[in-house]
């Protein structure tokens, strides 16, 4: 019945040539439904930011294929460009201008758009309308940056990590915001490393990995096939060897992974209480977005750390 | 599609150029060099004898190159490199404004203030008892194209700037370049041949015979009439267009818009 917002096929992009060249995006497909939100989660390095260049229509593929609103963002830039709203990882303003300024030369470049007040009250910024940029915090600069990449009222909104470096309370202003672009028929692809903003915002997921997604699906269902954790401190007494479930150890404490949680954990706690053996420090929990998302990210490497997924406030 | 892209393309165009002219009238320092440096040479006009179109000649196209160098040459330079290491340009570029949209309202407040220049600089002329140029429509062409081309050498130059403070050392082989063509008098002949074909020279010669009527050797008592003023320009105007074209074709081909990482 309905086209996709955005479609992408066979996605690749290479940076440089011959024997430099390194492939930041190795055949991406995604399908995006108008009206959802869907975000592109991945470590640093895995190739958001490349992938949604072009999408954006910022750069070239090298192969493969981008569709927004049905059209190509580069030979249809004109028309694509009016209906979509883009916000950098990183980007900047004239040091200058103070914040209704900055507007209002965004505003020169919009067709049809927002009044300039209207966009002040949506990201709550009129009290610091006649500040210059170069006052602000960076925390207020995202929203004027926000309110620039809204003011077209674009039926598409791309944003690279919309909420790094914004304090909490910020952050959630820019969910209730995202979510209110939704609520009004928007479709909105976004990147995070943050797993809390895109398990609480996104319907759908793709989890990418060394210019690859490597696992997509819904939160729900992308948790879902991940088993639960229980563990506690080693006790002196041998365990009971458990009848479904993986047993490991983490210096000393144990974690045994199980798929039926309630049952596993009934059973553990039963033989605790008739051998008299206490666990200490008890922690029994369903799989999060956190758990699948370290499994993917080390599946390959598991020498490596802990990848840096909660960095972000550096930058 | 063209004709109809037109409307909201100009109307960008304007608005970005306005606040861009509104940040450069607020830029104190880059303002008065836009102004004052092509304005100082004319204070000449009112040292030396009245009415000695040599030497008027010199000092007008010493005004008009400085006007060239300032507000189009190194403020469109400096501005570019700003803004572009401040990730200012790669923010614009993800909206409907399009790259030559972006470039020409940069350069716009600096064609702006030369056409300011030339309209002072006939009127003071005028006071110092000079003839209206004889040729406006020509001298308005050799204002327009050379500001073109000193425009896009402003976009080369910043391709290989690294910094805003860099552009005061970056500026010299471009600046040179339009302004030794002023020694010539000074230099023997055979090197003035050679030096006619930069395109600060060409600008000064076009000048003498659009608004004098004369050659660009001195002391000739050879006069052109108007149409005759077409006919003796069309080397200059070459050599003029040649620059022009050569750096539009630089400009293009170099541009840089993100700092480099």
């Amino acid at each position: 019945m309905t086209q996709h917002a955005i479609t992408v096929s066979g996605l690749r992009r290479t940076f440089g040539s011959g024997r430099n060249a390194v492939e930041a995006v190795r055949g991406i497909d995604l399908s995006i439904a108008p009206g959802t939100i869907h975000a592109l989660l991945g470590v640093n390095g895995a190739g958001k930011t490349s992938t949604l260049e072009l999408i954006e229509g910022l750069a070239r593929p090298s192969e493969g294929e981008v569709r927004v609103l049905g059209m190509d963002p580069i030979n249809d830039r004109a028309v694509v460009r009016r209906r979509t709203g883009v916000l950098l990882q990183r980007s900047g303003f004239v040091a200058d201008l103070t914040v209704r300024e900055t507007l209002q030369m965004w505003a020169a470049t919009v067709t049809d758009a927002r009044p300039v007040e209207e966009c002040l009250a949506m990201l709550d910024l009129e009290d610091r309308a006649g500040t210059k940029m170069r006052a602000l915090s960076g925390g207020e600069q995202r929203r004027v940056d926000l309110a620039c990449t809204l003011m077209g009222r674009p039926d598409v909104v791309m944003l690279d990590e919309p909420t790094t470096g914004l304090d909490p309370e910020s952050r959630r202003e820019v969910w209730r915001l995202i979510r209110g672009l939704r609520d009004e028929g928007a479709t909105v692809l976004l990147t995070t490393h943050y797993l809390e903003e895109a398990e609480s915002l996104a319907h759908q997921l793709s989890i990418m990995r060394a210019g690859q997604i490597v696992r997509s699906g819904s939160p729900a269902q992308i948790v879902a096939d991940h088993p639960s954790e229980i563990s506690f401190t080693t006790p002196d007494a041998a365990l009971p060897a458990m009848a479904h479930g993986l047993v490991r150890h983490d210096g000393n404490r144990t974690l045994l992974h199980v798929d039926d949680l309630q049952r596993e954990l009934s059973e553990l706690l039963r033989w605790a209480d008739s051998s008299d053996v206490r666990l200490d420090r008890l922690i029994a929990r369903t799989a999060s977005l956190e758990h699948v998302f370290l499994a993917i990210a080390d599946e390959r490497e598991p020498a490596q750390p802990t990848p840096r997924i909660l960095e972000g406030s550096d930058r | 599609m063209t004709t109809l892209d037109l409307a909201p393309a100009s109307r960008r165009v304007t608005r970005l150029a306005r606040t861009n002219t509104t940040l450069l009238m607020r830029n104190r320092l880059t303002l008065s060099y836009a102004l004052v440096m092509p304005l100082l040479p004319l204070g000449l006009l009112f040292l030396g004898d009245r009415g000695n179109v040599d030497a008027a000649s010199g000092v007008i196209a010493a005004g008009f190159l400085m006007a060239l160098m300032f507000p189009i040459y190194y403020n469109l330079l400096s501005m570019f490199v700003s803004r572009r290491d401040e990730l200012v340009l790669k923010r614009l570029r993800t909206g409907e404004v399009r790259d030559v949209e972006l470039v020409l309202s940069m350069a716009l407040p600096g064609v702006a203030i030369m056409l300011v220049v030339t309209v002072l600089t006939v009127a003071v002329a005028m006071a110092n008892g000079l003839p209206f140029p004889l040729n406006p429509l020509l001298l308005l062409i050799v204002v327009l194209m050379a500001s073109a081309a000193f425009a896009a050498l402003a976009l080369w130059t910043a391709s290989w700037t690294r910094t805003a403070e860099a552009a005061q050392m970056t500026s010299m082989p471009v600046v040179l370049l339009g302004t030794v063509g002023l020694l010539r008098p000074a230099l023997p002949e055979s090197a003035q041949d050679w030096l006619s074909l930069l395109p600060g020279a060409a600008v000064s010669d076009l000048l003498r015979v659009a608004w004098f009527g004369r050659p660009a050797e001195l002391g000739t008592t050879t006069r052109f009439d108007f149409w005759e003023t077409w006919s003796h320009s069309a080397a200059a105007l070459g050599v003029l267009a040649a620059w022009t074209l050569v750096a539009v074709w630089l400009a293009r081909r170099s541009m840089r818009w993100e700092p480099r990482s």
